[in-house]
Parts: C-alpha cells; sequence; structure tokens
C-alpha cells in the first residue's frame, strides 16, 4: 500500500457558494429579533426626528400661522442661508472657535497630562483640581466667567489695572473683536481637562520597557519622548481630537449663557445661531435647513472617527 | 568586551531587600546567567548593573570604570528585552540605526552597522518591515541586532526567551549561544528557566530573596547545590528532599524516619552528618540515582506510589517517602502502578545531606 504524503496533489475542492444575503439574514434571524427593541427605539427618537427635520427644511413658517400649515418652498431655505451675510460670518466663527478650542485644550491638555505623569509631591491633589474646571456645571461656569469679564466689575480687567497693563478696565464680551476670543478662552478652560484625561490614560499604556531601551540606547528625556511616549499616543491624540471637535462644534452652553451669540452675532456659533432661530425667532424652516447641514458636517467628522478607532484595532491586531 | 564586578551590591526599597550584598565578577567574554524563581533580585541586579534604577550601596565596575553614577547610555551596555521592546512606529532599519543616531554617527557608518549587524543575525530581508510584521523568533533577533550594532563592553539580557513558544525557545537558545561564542561577547543573562540557565551559561549566579545563594560552572551547581534552594530550584525534575532524624547507635550513623525504617549510612556520609548543627537531617536525591525495586532488598526502603508519567524514553515516578515526595526515573519498559509499595535504593556516594536547620549542604568536616 502506498502512503500519499500529504494533501498536496489532491485535487482542491470547489468552494460551496455563497449563501443569498436574503438566507445569511433568515439563518440569524434571531440576532435580528434581539436587536430589534434597539432599533425600534432609534427609529422613534433618531430616525424619525431627523426625518422630520429633512422635511421641515422645505417648508416656510411664518409666524402667526400654525406649524401644521406651513408653507412648501422647496430648497428656498437653503439657498437663503447660504447667501445671507449672517450665514458666513457664523460658519467663520463657528471654525475659529472650535478649530481653537480644540487645539489650543488639547495641546494644554497633552503638557499637563505629561506634567502630572511624573511622580511629586502634591501630584494627586493638583491632579484633581485640574479636573475641576470639566466636573463643575457648565451653566454655573459660563455664569462665573461672565461676571469676571464684566467691564465695570469683572475682576478680571481689575487685575489687569491693577497690574498696570490698562487704564481702564477692558470691555470684553461687549466688543465685537474680543468677544470671540474671550469665550473661546473659557471653552478651552473648561475641555483641557478632558483632552488631560484621555492622555494620562494613554500614558499608562507606554511600555516601560520601551522607554527603558531608549534610555539605554542612549535618548534624552526629550528624545525618548519624541521616539516612544508620542508615536504611542497617536491612537488616543486623534481620538481626543475628533471627541473634542465634535463637541466644540457642537457646544451650546458657553456662547449661548456668556454673550447669547452677541455683540452683533460676533459670538454666534452654528448651534446657538439655529437655536436663536428656531426658538427666538420661531424660523423652524430655516433653523431646520441650518441643522440638516450641521448634520451633514457632524456626520462626516463621525466618519473620520470612526475610521481613526477602527484604524487603532487594526495596528494592534497586526497583519 | 570587559569583565564585569559587583561589589556588596545593595538594593533597597523602604525596608525591604532587592538585592542583598550580591558580590560577583564576571569575566571578560564569559556568559553568566541570573536565575533564581520570580522576585529573587535577578531582574534588580540586571537593571542595576544597567543604571536603570540607582544603588543603595556598593560598586558596580565594568572594564575599569566604576561606573555606579554614570547615564545607562555611558556605560557602555546594551540590553536585550523580555519583550523585545521594538520601537513599533520604525522600520527594523530604524530600530536597528536608532543607538547609533542618538550617539551621533554619521549616516554612511550608520548604513554600514545596520547591514553588518543584520547580516550576522540574518535579517537583512527584514529591514524595511515593521516590528509587528514579523514573528516572535524575528523581532527576538532585531533586538539582538539592536544590541549588536553598538559593539557594546557587556550584553545585558532580561528573560528574552520568556516570549516564545516552547519550540523556537530551544531553537533561540541555541542561537543565542552560538552568538555568545562567534563573538566572544560578556553576557549577562537572567531568566527564571534554571534549563536555560544550565545549557547556556559559563557560570550561573542563582540568587533567592535578593541574596546570591550560589555561583558556579553549571556542572558544579548541579552536582555540589550549597543548600535546599538550589539543590531544589536546579535540575528537572527537581531533587527530592526528605527530611529525617540522625541516630548514632554502636557507633554507627543512620537516619531514621517517623515511618519507622532505618536508613544506613556510609562512612563518609556519618561524618557529614557529625557536623551538622542538630539531629534533624534532610536527605537529597536526584531521580537518576534511585533505584526502585519491586520487593524488599537489603538497605532499601519502603514508599508507596503515587502518580506514573510515562514520558516516551524515560518514565517519571513520584513516590510518598516519610512524608515527603521523590521523582525517580526508570526505563519506559517499568511496570508500575499506582498506590504500588516499592523499595527505593539510594546510591551512597551520590546522595545530598542538608542540616535540617541551616538548610546548608552537609561538608565532611
Amino acid at each position: 500500500m502506498t502512503i500519499h504524503a500529504g494533501h498536496a496533489g489532491a485535487p482542491r475542492k470547489a468552494l460551496p457558494p455563497r449563501p443569498s444575503v436574503l438566507r445569511q439574514m433568515w439563518t440569524s434571524r434571531a440576532d435580528y429579533l434581539y436587536v430589534l427593541p434597539a432599533i425600534v427605539v432609534m427609529l422613534i427618537v433618531i430616525a424619525y426626528p431627523v426625518y422630520y427635520t429633512i422635511d421641515l427644511s422645505f417648508f416656510k413658517t411664518p409666524p402667526g400661522l400654525q406649524l401644521k400649515d406651513k408653507i412648501f418652498v422647496g430648497v428656498e431655505n437653503y439657498t437663503a442661508i447660504l447667501s445671507s451675510e449672517v450665514f458666513w460670518k457664523v460658519t467663520l466663527n463657528t471654525i475659529i472657535w472650535t478649530v481653537a478650542s480644540t487645539l489650543i485644550a488639547f495641546v494644554l491638555g497633552y503638557a499637563a497630562a505629561l506634567a502630572l505623569h511624573r511622580d511629586f509631591a502634591g501630584r494627586a491633589v493638583l491632579r484633581a483640581i485640574l479636573i475641576i474646571p470639566w466636573v463643575i456645571s457648565a451653566v454655573a461656569a459660563s455664569y462665573i466667567w461672565k461676571w469676571m469679564y464684566h467691564s465695570d466689575f469683572g475682576i478680571i480687567g481689575q487685575v489687569l489695572v491693577q497690574l498696570g497693563l490698562t487704564d481702564r478696565q477692558p470691555n470684553f464680551i461687549d466688543n465685537v473683536h474680543t468677544v470671540l476670543p474671550s469665550l473661546i478662552v473659557v471653552n478651552i478652560w473648561r475641555e483641557f481637562p478632558f483632552a488631560m484625561i484621555m492622555i494620562m490614560a494613554g500614558l499608562q499604556t507606554v511600555p516601560e520597557q520601551l522607554l527603558r531601551a531608549a534610555k539605554v540606547d542612549g535618548a534624552s528625556a526629550w528624545q525618548r519622548f519624541w521616539h516612544v511616549t508620542f508615536p504611542h499616543l497617536s491612537g488616543v491624540s486623534t481620538v481626543t481630537i475628533l471627541l473634542l471637535a465634535v463637541a466644540n462644534f457642537n457646544s451650546f452652553i458657553v456662547p449661548w449663557i456668556t454673550t447669547g451669540g452677541g455683540p452683533s452675532n460676533a459670538s454666534h456659533i452654528w448651534i446657538t445661531h439655529i437655536y436663536e432661530l428656531a426658538f427666538g425667532r420661531q424660523r423652524w424652516g430655516v433653523a431646520a435647513a441650518y441643522s440638516v447641514l450641521l448634520f451633514i458636517i457632524v456626520m462626516s467628522l463621525g466618519y473620520f472617527y470612526v475610521r481613526a478607532l477602527s484604524g487603532n484595532e487594526k495596528k494592534e491586531e497586526g497583519p | 568586551m570587559a569583565q564585569v564586578v559587583l561589589k556588596d551590591l545593595v538594593k533597597t526599597y523602604g525596608s525591604i531587600y532587592a538585592a542583598k550584598d550580591v558580590s560577583l565578577t564576571v569575566n571578560d567574554g564569559e556568559f553568566v546567567a541570573l536565575v533564581g524563581p520570580s522576585g529573587c533580585g535577578k531582574t534588580t541586579t540586571l537593571n542595576l548593573v544597567a543604571g536603570l534604577i540607582p544603588i543603595t550601596s556598593g560598586d558596580i565596575t565594568i572594564g575599569n570604570r566604576i561606573v555606579n553614577d554614570l547615564d545607562p547610555k555611558d556605560r557602555d551596555i546594551a540590553m536585550v528585552f523580555q519583550n523585545y521592546a521594538l520601537y513599533p512606529n520604525k522600520t527594523v532599519f530604524q530600530n536597528l540605526a536608532f543607538p547609533l543616531q542618538m550617539r551621533k554617527l554619521p549616516k554612511s557608518e550608520i548604513e554600514t552597522k545596520v547591514k553588518d549587524a543584520a547580516k550576522v543575525l540574518d535579517i537583512t530581508h527584514l529591514l524595511e518591515r515593521k516590528p509587528r510584521e514579523l514573528s516572535g523568533g524575528q523581532q527576538q533577533r532585531v533586538a539582538l541586532g539592536r544590541a549588536l550594532v553598538r559593539d557594546p563592553a557587556v550584553f545585558l539580557m532580561d528573560e528574552p526567551l520568556s516570549n516564545l513558544d516552547a519550540k523556537l525557545r530551544v531553537q533561540m537558545r541555541s542561537e543565542i549561544k552560538r552568538f555568545h561564542q562567534d563573538l566572544n561577547a560578556t553576557i549577562i543573562y537572567v531568566t527564571h528557566d534554571q534549563l536555560e540557565a544550565v545549557t547556556m551559561a559559563d557560570k550561573m549566579a542563582v540568587m533567592n530573596g535578593g541574596l546570591l545563594q550560589q555561583y558556579d560552572t553549571p556542572a558544579n551547581v548541579f552536582a555540589n547545590p550549597v543548600n535546599m534552594f538550589v539543590a531544589s530550584f536546579i535540575g528537572s525534575p527537581a531533587m527530592s528532599l526528605v527530611p529525617l532524624q540522625a541516630t548514632t547507635v554502636d557507633g554507627r550513623t543512620s537516619l531514621t524516619s517517623s515511618e519507622g525504617w532505618v536508613l544506613p549510612l556510609s562512612d563518609a556520609n556519618a561524618r557529614k552528618v557529625a557536623a551538622a548543627s542538630s539531629h534533624k537531617i534532610v536527605l537529597g536525591a536526584r531521580h537518576s540515582t534511585i533505584k526502585l525495586h519491586k520487593s524488599a532488598v537489603d538497605g532499601a526502603v519502603p514508599a508507596r506510589v503515587y502518580t506514573v508519567e510515562p514520558t516516551g524514553d524515560i518514565t517519571f515516578v513520584q513516590a510518598f517517602l516519610a512524608g515527603a515526595i521523590l521523582n525517580i526515573s526508570l526505563p519506559p519498559t517499568a511496570q508500575v502502578a499506582p498506590d504500588e509499595m516499592v523499595w527505593l535504593e539510594f546510591d551512597q556516594d551520590r546522595i545530598h545531606l542538608f542540616d535540617g536547620e541551616t538548610e546548608m549542604a552537609l561538608r565532611a568536616s
């Protein structure tokens, strides 16, 4: 009797035909049943409002008219928005607000995390203090900052006067040039602890042996950071920046409470503007059209967020 | 290459000694294994030599320099880590080049050195890959390469094989041994696997509880363990240790057990027992030196079989004797069943005797 060595010579079996999608769905029908309640809830609380908003964006809702008597105007709301001066001003504000808040909060948080990663006396206390801006009520914080910026009684202005940096209390938030930077400062103050916590968590995962290896290889503290820590944190950094960007793009409390978008729209960003259009001026159709545009932008950011997350997973899985 | 001398090295964390009065000399070109169980101080000792943790007291000399206060990079050492510690975002080439770049060598020289090291370790074809695209063995070679390019005075290796699977470990074991022979490198190698230490090292330093227990060639450590710890740690399966009582009747010294049997000792062994601090004696015997009989024989003691483990070319039998478990190796043809009564005969020239109080090996006075 001869024994064949392995299956090398045997003809390869043809793969069975791939089952159709419907058949696959039918075989895993129980799985669909399990997620059904969640899908139903999502349809009610997400899909329907999205549909309704899109629908509403094609209608005009003059004040005095009931919402059910809205008038169909096609894409007029969209053309009105895109051709209005306020739209471009608010868009520019939103970009400045989002980019500046995100990047500066991230850099500050990163630096704070690196500083707190070292072992020193009082580290735990300092860490707790630095987290406070993030955990206290945003409404309360906005009111406090509003008073600190006050043109007559604000402590910031008084300190500046006493230091001799200026003669008169500066008008931080009633001035079209300084209002947005002033609000961005508040926002950064509120958000950098989030970046700090994320980066601190990331720092825990930097392999000690890699840092030691770099030390033996002759790398200085800065080189160890640049060659080991920084690349190791690239994933968590991307996620942090994206989360901050989405949060800033959608932020409402700080600008709304502090200035309400004024003076003369100088601190309006999309969200506060939409809110004012809808609930202040009852221009539901225009507000809905704005919301649809916002939805598209946020979904694109969300797409990059998911891609960054899955990219990290792939990296860890290896080839 | 250079000599490494540790003198009364101490490392404490609070009141805990991680390493206590460790003194040993690693000669130029020697391969020394630091071996011991987890927490014995071996990795601490290696990190002290590397300069990754500060010493509490003592001296470390590499070459002719005392390096106590030098940074790791100034000690002329290279280190290979347990999980290779390759820079994941750099290619193999960049990983090998990194220590040279840190020394600001010219680009052309870096390239030559990296290529030479890659050739020695047979990783030239991997130079453009990232570490995650490599197998465990290849990563290990890259880690060795990164140590090799620096042409250090001493190679420090911290359990470099423990992340590999059993088969690859055996293969890399011989590759590292070959690496040592070809380069005539001074290597300090930390492992918890006594088999690695025995097979690879010129000398082994057995550590326990922060203390250096014995520092000698593997053959000597195996043949003459200084205490019960070394005896039970080195050798696989471990040396069996049986606690007994020494009695002397009419000038004849014997060991008696709580089970009632008596094992008469040879004159040489009797002299060793006479040096003990008390009557408590621990009898040590390696599996291959114990004879197993199926019926009572003169000079043999009764035991009960616990388990039988055939491994192919050797069958290991574990047997109860005076409250201890003994390992005995038998030819595969041996027919023994669990719970069977057997009689064990010890080779008087090859047994080890330990002081039951101090746990130190007894030597003839």
